[in-house]
């Protein structure tokens, strides 16, 4: 089935079989690889975009139930404050591995979004659904922390 | 020092940040297939029958490959007794026995779905007591005549039943028996821990080129170059024939240090002419073949005299190997090391046993062994204390190791005070008496110390001075995301060669152009590659001395690299720039190149100490002590971690923040193992229980705290401007100090990893042990 949707700030229409998943249909035939695949079960968070600005894992998401709707991927994230939470990573140290960090990026700007100065219990709350294996998060807490005081 | 010792930001971070990196997973090949496994679904069992005719006639269907169509060798890490595809006898669920490559990859599955599979089940041992008991099924029967892939050079071990290999102390036993008849108390303890799936957050995955005889593979591994030792075994093939590149990962931890699915990829593409052919584990194929941590089960017996010293020590460690052996063989020596580490014991009798089991196979994860040796040494310790009626931190404080005491292998540890200054500075921060005296019912603390060495295997480096002044570092090493490469060793050579940061980069391994290296493993990068990379850029950094000399008129000993310039030491105005020495070279004579090599010089021991000890050392040991207090809430039995402090010895910081990030990562891994992870196998049905992320319980930013850190340097003779390793180490302590704390905190011992709710709860409902009871043997 045809599905058209606004992907990235572009109208794109895609094919995808029923069972797709929207990770699948962003990865392999928008080749848009920032989203990555870690469990397919929707426990990771690796694959979060965003679907009408909300957060949602794409791996157990209906590609077609974004017919009509707006998607962000890691690489549409381009605003001034999506920019501020990518450096922040990289100057606070939140990145390791990184197989992770493009699900960190895209959940933080949704949270910075709604919250322009959350406390550290509503930033751990806000990435509990997020794993990160190597930094044990205190970096990526600081990254988020960076970001919210270089906000101008 | 302008780069070494200062937090630099990794150059790779913004790319990663942005989703442009291009991970293992997500390359691609023109032209590629994808391939996917046949795996057994029994633990132990009989191929009666693998007709493949329906599955290579479906559609999309390339190539369909068993045991007949690879070379009928065994290959392994250190004993060769692994098969590429299963033939005859299957011992573990997911152990492959044939591979199809098809168009698309749902095509590769109804394939594989295709393939017609008997198998008669025969009887299984999927834990460790269940394959040392009598009458217990041999897994493998020709475990005296494997082949050692050293070819027997460094010399054979003890092998024999289910045992895969043993090590054990070679003094008189008799001294130990005699010790323990003249004890004033023996305390003994049983301790059991689990299997730890290191959960990697990217699946595994590989691509196999078979193209003009050559076998190419593209894969995300923590060292390729044992990637290319074992296609060479199971294709029977030289070494030059193999190419391996490597991509960034998403993590390893262990977990990707031999192979995976790039030998049955490489089959596939042999098969189907040449197309390149990639595998991708799922989550739940990954956590059905994890290489994960051995589960243990350890007996620890202390012989103590009157005034509390340990006369002698007995210990047994039977170790989970799973269905084949890869690295663990090498790992049976560590509760050897284990057993008479930190503290004094004056007699010791220890031995490792690794176990085969019909369950896959288990490997190194970080802190190889020594986790879950530390568990049950500073449970045990805790266990003493309490028999004898002293302060933990006392008793501890009095056995101590000091600077000049010998471990058990006759190494002297001539730095060992340092553990006794790190437990005084964490005492600085969270003083014990005080922690002692102000916490509530059920809170807990505890302290421990650890050592460990750093992984010497040996690596290479070439440093290359391009057209612009700028350098590239050509090295086998990769990052595993440590920061290890893209950080430490760049600033090493930036430090050297005064350039700015920006202007070196490294390259990522392609075992086609770099010399060999020891991977991603046992802290050693920043050290051994790093060391590499510092000889490298100190020989290429002495040709463009002679340059510049020849440019400024002046002598090479008067010319030093700075700020990007090389320039007359008395006369800083005087100098040339880089990128000058750069153009001159290359279109001068040609490009300067350097080359290092790098290793750790093995340090005296005694190697008559211990049979099976193919890991005889613990060269540049590196010192650490960990605090913790916990929380226990007594209606749920959930344990809240509120305060961890490190404090570790470095050597030299190259990176702060690296170092920070190492820390805090591995600790968190620790928390894990302590409170939530276990990856339990059925006992009935082989299968692991946990299959995916969903019941595997990770730690999540709501549960790790902010690690505390003290870092101590004592630069290292043998490290790069000082370094020793940092990164493997922080993952030793947290289930020692977490277990021993919960344990105080409820007044219970604690014998059993992970330490879950049920089981706090459980320990709770037991009766308490008297501070001066008797003696108890305590078995699960």
């Amino acid at each position: 089935m045809l599905v058209s949707a606004t992907i990235n700030g572009r109208q794109e229409t895609f094919d995808a079989l029923p069972q797709s998943t929207l990770m699948d249909a962003l990865r392999n035939s928008m080749f848009l690889r920032g989203t990555k695949e870690g469990c397919r079960e929707g426990e990771c968070g690796a694959c979060t975009v965003l679907v009408d600005g909300q957060p949602v894992d794409s791996c157990i998401y209906a590609a077609h139930a974004v017919n009509g709707r707006n998607v962000e991927t890691i690489e549409g994230l381009r605003d001034d404050l999506s920019i501020r939470i990518k450096t922040a990573m990289v100057d606070a140290g939140g990145i390791q591995c990184g197989y992770c960090t493009p699900g960190i990026v895209v959940m933080v700007a949704a949270l910075l979004r709604r919250h322009s100065s959350p406390d550290e219990e509503t930033i751990r709350r806000a990435l509990a659904g997020n794993i990160c294996r190597c930094t044990g998060y205190s970096q990526i807490i600081d990254a988020v922390q960076l970001a919210i005081v270089k906000t101008p | 020092m302008t780069s070494v010792g200062v937090s630099h930001p990794r150059p790779d971070g913004l790319a990663k940040a942005s989703g442009e990196t291009v991970f293992a997973f997500d390359y691609e090949e023109s032209g590629m297939l994808h391939g996917r496994l046949l795996r057994s679904p029994v633990p132990a069992g009989r191929i009666v029958r693998v007709d493949t005719k329906k599955a290579q006639a479906m559609p999309g269907v390339r190539a369909v490959v068993t045991a007949k169509d690879v070379p009928a060798v065994l290959a392994g890490w250190v004993l060769r007794d692994t098969p590429m595809f299963a033939s005859k006898v299957v011992r573990y669920v997911g152990e492959p026995i044939a591979g199809v490559a098809a168009d698309t990859l749902d095509q590769a599955l109804c394939a594989v779905e295709a393939i017609e599979l008997e198998i008669e089940s025969t009887p299984a041992a999927c834990s460790i007591l269940d394959a040392i008991a009598d009458g217990a099924p041999i897994i493998h029967p020709d475990v005296k005549s494997y082949q050692l892939s050293s070819g027997g050079e460094g010399g054979d071990y003890p092998r024999y039943g289910n045992i895969a290999a043993e090590s054990a102390t070679l003094s008189d036993p008799s001294a130990v028996t005699a010790e323990f008849a003249r004890a004033h108390r023996v305390v003994e303890d049983v301790y059991t821990t689990q299997r730890q799936y290191q959960a990697y957050l990217e699946p595994k995955n590989a691509i196999g080129i078979y193209r003009g005889g050559r076998f190419i593979v593209h894969t995300g591994s923590q060292w390729p170059h044992n990637i290319r030792t074992r296609i060479s075994q199971f294709f029977n093939t030289p070494l030059s024939t193999i190419r391996v590149k490597d991509h960034p990962y998403g993590g390893g931890f262990g977990g990707k240090l031999d192979y995976s699915v790039e030998p049955h990829a490489l089959a596939l593409s042999r098969a189907c002419g040449g197309r390149p052919v990639k595998i991708v584990n799922t989550r739940h194929d990954d956590m059905l073949t994890a290489a994960s941590r051995e589960a243990t089960h350890i007996k620890m017996r202390s012989a103590l005299d009157a005034s509390g010293d340990i006369i002698a020590r007995d210990v047994e460690c039977y170790m989970d190997n799973g269905a084949y052996t890869g690295e663990m063989s090498f790992l049976t020596c560590f509760p050897f090391h284990f057993s008479a580490i930190n503290y004094r014991v004056r007699k010791l009798r220890a031995v490792g046993r690794l176990v085969y089991t019909n369950a896959a196979p288990t490997a190194a994860m970080r802190g190889v062994t020594g986790v879950p040796m530390y568990f049950a040494l500073e449970s045990h310790m805790d266990h003493i204390a309490r028999e004898l009626g002293v302060d933990r931190r006392e008793y501890r404080l009095r056995h101590l190791f000091k600077s000049g005491d010998r471990m058990a292998n006759g190494q002297t540890l001539g730095d060992a005070d340092i553990l006794r200054k790190q437990f005084d500075e964490i005492n600085k921060l969270a003083p014990w008496e005080e922690a002692q005296s102000r916490k509530g019912k059920y809170r807990g603390i505890a302290i421990s110390p650890a050592i460990w060495p750093t992984n010497p295997l040996p690596g290479s480096a070439v440093i290359k001075i391009q057209e612009d002044g700028s350098a590239v570092v050509l090295t086998g090493a990769n990052d595993n995301g440590s920061g290890a490469v893209t950080t430490g060793v760049r600033q090493i050579v930036a430090e050297e060669l005064g350039l700015p940061q920006e202007m070196v980069s490294a390259t990522e391994p392609d075992t086609d152009f770099v010399g060999f290296d020891g991977g991603s493993q046992g802290q050693r990068t920043t050290v051994v590659a790093g060391g590499a990379a510092l000889e490298a850029a100190r020989d290429v950094g002495q040709k463009l001395r002679d340059l510049a000399g020849q440019l400024l008129q002046q002598s090479p000993s008067d010319i030093e690299l700075v700020g990007g310039f090389a320039r007359v030491r008395s006369h800083p105005d005087v100098r040339v720039s880089m990128a000058t020495l750069g153009v001159t070279s290359t279109f001068g004579g040609g490009t300067l190149q350097g080359t290092g090599r790098g290793h750790i010089e093995p340090v005296a021991h005694d190697p008559g100490c211990a049979s099976g000890l193919l890991a005889p050392l613990f060269n540049s040991p590196t010192y650490h002590v960990h605090f913790a207090e916990v929380e226990i809430d007594p209606t749920t039995g959930n344990v809240k971690v509120l305060r961890y402090i490190v404090a570790q010895e470095v050597g030299r910081m190259i990176n702060p923040s690296s170092i920070g990030g190492q820390i805090q990562g591995g600790v968190a891994q620790g928390i894990g193992y302590a409170l939530y992870e276990s990856l339990r196998i059925s006992p009935k049905t082989g299968e692991p229980l946990e299959k995916s992320l969903e019941s595997y319980r990770l730690p999540l930013a709501v549960d790790i705290p902010r690690v505390e850190m003290i870092i101590t340097e004592h630069p290292n003779p043998n490290g790069p401007f000082g370094a020793k390793g940092v990164a493997e180490a922080p993952i030793l302590l947290p289930a020692a100090v977490i277990a021993t704390a919960v344990s105080d905190a409820i007044g219970r011992p604690i014998h059993k990893l992970p330490v879950t709710p049920e089981d706090v709860l459980a320990a709770m409902a037991d009766d308490p042990p008297g501070p001066s009871s008797h003696t108890r043997h305590q078995e699960d």
